[in-house]
């Protein structure tokens, strides 16, 4: 009896300690630079989700890349290296971050006309000094009190209903309602729900979301709906319209996205710059850490928003209105809410 | 015969036939160990981070051992709550990944005594699990939670001996997952398109020994003192799974030390205790 107890647990004992080592986990490629580039190459290669939307032919960047690379380079050269790699992924939500430096590619509004002056919305005719401020937005009466005026710098600065309740009480008597997401480059995504949701009077479906399910360049989910909620307490009737430029990035992006949908909205000024993609991240056997674009998202149509959303109206600042002191697209929005009412 | 099928009654289906639990001269007295454990702890979470973390852990459970019936001296029911706290760092010490976790466990146990001083315990557990994962540097994959339930077929052995002119007793707890759900989303899908916008498609998964295996024991020594019990030993803890085409692991190993003690409860209408044992309640 003894022995046979022993025997059973004794297999038990091996059984168990066996088990666990059945399942292979991934090879992570060596702390050196070619085992640092290799496993940077195979995560944007099997969890980037843009490589075919772009026909960016991610085996032959690594090919030229790998030539490149040298066993003598400093640190600074390889993350220099590795760097210009994601650049060729033309995505500002590619970041490779170390404890010296951080990687970026800022083309995407770099290359365009800002559109925007800071010091334009803070003289006295649009924000003034005598603004208010309530969480992330700063708002003013503007064009003789006739039209609110609400500028959102962040979708990383939060707000709530209650803070929406008192500025659209504040605007009560305005005729229309100018929100300016220029130079804002994005942050929550609830954010940006929850802000577009005061412009809908139904849950209206405004885009999709994939994601990757597989390494395949085009393995992906099937699209899942994304639905912006109508608030149920507070709703603005009356025009809105929404500025943006191609600095309105990420999150705002997908504020611009939803918002194209409302019924009382337009969208004037430039096209946003982007990032469809929702960035997740992931890091390399040296501890550098990589951002990238892993969920493409859609307008109602499926079609891709990470190269930006046109406006419905295209404006851009004029250089005589700024020496004059006037925003331009601003101004737009004013005459278009003047000519609606 | 009669016995195995008996064993494969309780643990798969965990049948709980209470009756009276107290005759008229016998108490079933609870068997509570408090236990508190520090050790080394490793985790490769896909989802977070394709490396793997490793650092020390924090660990506190309360087990509670009691027979089920006066009349039947050989069948046992276990509860067990433990809760867990580590940080564990990325091989390049640049990352941080912290994680707490919560378990509780209702076991049944049918009592063997192979020799005089050797009783072994062999049963089932079910239990429910839950962790999360934070690591704070990661941008929209911040956190990962580890959600199952297990049914588990578990073994604990009690083995008398003198040490050093005292009687001490050697206890080895063994456990392994066979059955049950665990949730494991896809290393893309972000917990917004998860919960936000409730895509669970493929987050939940049937678990079994072919894409979870773990293993955990314990080995203890209690020693009993002048006024109280005291136990210390280890804890070897393995367990790996894998889902959507991804393989996870979280190892731990560690020191362990608690106490030890019996004793009843009595509560509600019909537990009312004897007269002789006084409440400040009353």
């Amino acid at each position: 009896m003894k022995k046979i107890l022993r025997t059973h647990i004794l297999l038990f004992l091996l059984f168990a300690l066996l088990l666990p080592s059945c399942m292979n986990e991934p090879v992570m490629p060596p702390n050196t630079n070619e085992g640092n580039f290799e496993a940077l190459w195979k995560i944007i290669d099997t969890r980037y989700c843009y490589l075919d939307y772009k026909n960016i032919n991610w085996d032959s960047i690594h090919d030229v890349y790998k030539t490149r690379l040298a066993t003598d380079t400093t640190e600074f050269e390889f993350f220099d290296l590795l760097g210009d790699m994601l650049a060729e992924l033309k995505d500002g939500h590619v970041n490779l971050s170390s404890n010296f430096d951080r990687s970026r590619y800022w083309n995407w509004y770099t290359d365009y006309p800002s559109n925007f002056s800071g010091s334009l919305i803070s003289s006295s005719r649009y924000l003034g000094k005598d603004y208010r401020v309530a969480g992330g937005f700063m708002y003013q009466k503007i064009a003789n009190d006739s039209i609110g005026y609400i500028y959102y710098g962040s979708f990383s600065d939060g707000f709530s209903d209650t803070n929406m309740w008192y500025i659209m009480n504040y605007f009560i008597d305005c005729k229309g309602l100018i929100i300016d997401v220029r130079d804002n480059g994005g942050g929550s995504l609830e954010s940006a729900e929850a802000l577009a949701s005061y412009f809908f009077k139904n849950d209206t479906v405004t885009g999709y979301i994939r994601h990757k399910i597989g390494d395949g360049h085009s393995d992906f989910s099937s699209p899942q709906e994304i639905v912006t909620k109508a608030n149920k307490k507070i709703q603005w009737q009356r025009p809105l319209i929404v500025l943006s430029n191609r600095l309105s990035y990420s999150a705002t992006n997908d504020f611009i996205n939803r918002i194209k949908a409302s019924p009382n909205a337009l969208v004037i000024g430039d096209q946003t710059g982007g990032g469809g993609g929702l960035p997740f991240s992931s890091e390399l056997p040296n501890g550098w850490s990589i951002r990238f674009s892993a969920s493409p998202m859609f307008d109602r149509d499926m079609q891709h928003t990470e190269w930006g959303i046109q406006p419905d109206i295209i404006d851009s600042l004029k250089v005589a209105d700024v020496e004059r002191g006037y925003d331009t697209i601003i101004e737009k929005a004013i005459k278009i809410i003047n000519q609606s009412n | 015969m009669k016995k195995a099928g008996f064993l494969i009654l309780i643990i798969f289906f965990n049948v709980s036939v209470y009756s009276q639990t107290r005759n008229a001269d016998t108490y079933l007295l609870s068997n509570v160990a408090n236990t508190f454990g520090f050790g080394a702890i490793s985790v490769l979470d896909p989802y977070l981070s394709p490396l793997q973390y490793n650092g020390i852990g924090l660990k506190y459970d309360n087990d509670n051992l009691r027979f089920l019936d006066t009349e039947k001296l050989n069948l046992s029911r276990q509860s067990k709550f433990t809760i867990t706290a580590a940080e564990a760092l990325n091989p390049a010490f640049t990352s941080l990944m912290m994680l707490v976790g919560a378990n509780y466990q209702y076991g049944m146990y049918y009592h063997f005594q192979p020799i005089s001083d050797l009783k072994v315990l062999a049963g089932g557990s079910c239990d429910v699990d839950f962790a999360v994962k934070y690591l704070p540097r990661n941008t929209n994959n911040p956190v990962n939670m580890d959600m199952s339930t297990n049914l588990n077929i578990s073994a604990m052995a009690f083995y008398k001996l003198k040490l050093l002119k005292r009687d001490v007793q050697l206890q080895l707890s063994l456990q392994s997952p066979l059955l049950g759900c665990m949730f494991v989303p896809q290393t893309g899908a972000s917990y917004y398109e998860l919960f936000l916008l409730g895509n669970l498609t493929d987050a939940f998964h049937f678990s079994s020994l072919h894409n979870k295996r773990g293993f955990q024991s314990r080995l203890l020594l209690h020693v009993p003192f002048k006024r109280s019990n005291w136990h210390v030993g280890f804890d070897f803890n393995m367990l790996k799974y894998s889902a959507n085409g991804a393989v996870y692991k979280k190892d731990d190993f560690g020191l362990v030390v608690g106490t030890t003690f019996d004793m009843i409860s009595f509560s509600g209408r019909k537990n009312l205790p004897p007269s002789n044992f006084k409440s400040i309640t009353e």
